[in-house]
């Protein structure tokens, strides 16, 4: 796990307006950057090939953090440390999937509409156990890299 | 790059449609960015409604869960604001629009649709316009509101991208 996180953590562009991008490995050893080149791409790339998607990293702008979904494995590490719990490794899991996006909240005063904009990025994922039953692990992370772990 | 984000308001009879609007400031006048010490509502009467959109444009993929509440500032007696979503434009006016109280916090927001209806704006899609459904503001009083300025109060528009 090290080596993967420390291999995909090179060679990235990132947009100032971003405190964290993402990019994602399929099982075939493809990668695709939210940034690349200079050019964005979009997130529907991945949309369309979820059932291919190995890991789904999200790094912060400096480098410094790194978030990382294991889809084979349903696991979630920040850095190389797992961020869940003993009773969540044991359980067996089926049908593993992303959860992805960004909450923007605009707050405006009546005669200031841009008073400010926060991003607060969703990551985590969601399966069935072995009874059917939907559950969902969702780290919340500001942009200043705190988070907090939901389950 | 995150999807750009800007206000927009439609006015006038016809729609007038100004995007990245400054303010949305109300008033006794059917414009844009009211000039409020020129344009004040009188103790008893209503503003004029605002008819108020989000608008996305750039390299995002999907924006969904767009919600607006009244996150701060305090109502002063005999002072109320009404809003209502996903409404059709009509012009402007000062007649009692009929909604309900803005709400107050995340659990009772107001739910936004696109401008065509869906429950996300999806970019490219057929006939997408990057708009959001509309939002109808009114600020209403009663002879009971303190003369002067009203309090500052802040709202929060919220959406989820990828």
């Amino acid at each position: 796990m090290n080596s993967i996180i420390n291999q995909n953590l090179g060679g990235e562009q990132f947009n100032v307006n971003l405190a964290f991008t993402w990019k994602a490995r399929f099982k075939t050893g493809e990668e695709i950057s939210q940034f690349d080149n200079g050019k964005e791409n979009k997130f529907k790339l991945i949309q369309d090939r979820f059932s291919e998607l190995s890991y789904f990293y999200l790094i912060s702008k400096d480098l410094s953090q790194c978030f990382c979904i294991d889809l084979n494995r349903g696991l979630i590490f920040f850095g190389n440390h797992q961020v869940v719990s003993e009773d969540f490794l044991k359980e067996k899991k089926e049908n593993i999937r992303l959860i992805y996006f960004r909450r923007h909240q605009i707050k405006m005063t009546l005669n200031n509409t841009t008073k400010s904009h926060r991003i607060q990025y969703f990551l985590g994922l969601q399966w069935n156990n072995s009874k059917k039953n939907n559950h969902k692990s969702i780290l919340q992370i500001d942009e200043l890299g705190n988070w907090i772990l939901g389950v | 790059m995150p999807a750009t984000f800007v206000f927009s308001e439609s006015n006038l009879v016809g729609e007038v449609i100004t995007d990245d609007i400054a303010n949305v400031n109300f008033g006794s006048v059917d414009e844009v960015e009211i000039v409020t010490a020129t344009n004040p509502v009188i103790a008893g009467e209503n503003s004029f409604s605002k008819y108020i959109r989000a608008k996305f444009t750039g390299d995002f993929t999907e924006i969904s869960n767009m919600k607006f509440w009244k996150s701060s500032g305090a109502l002063k007696t005999g002072e109320a604001i009404k809003a209502a979503a996903n409404v059709v434009f009509a012009t402007p006016s000062a007649v009692d629009t009929g909604d309900s109280d803005v709400p107050t916090d995340e659990g009772t927001a107001l739910d936004i649709k696109s401008a065509e209806g869906a429950d996300t704006i999806e970019n490219g899609g057929s006939g997408v316009s990057g708009y959001s459904g509309y939002i109808r503001l009114q600020l209403q009083s009663t002879v009971e509101i303190p003369a002067g300025a009203v309090n500052q109060k802040e709202f929060t528009f919220q959406y989820d991208e990828v």
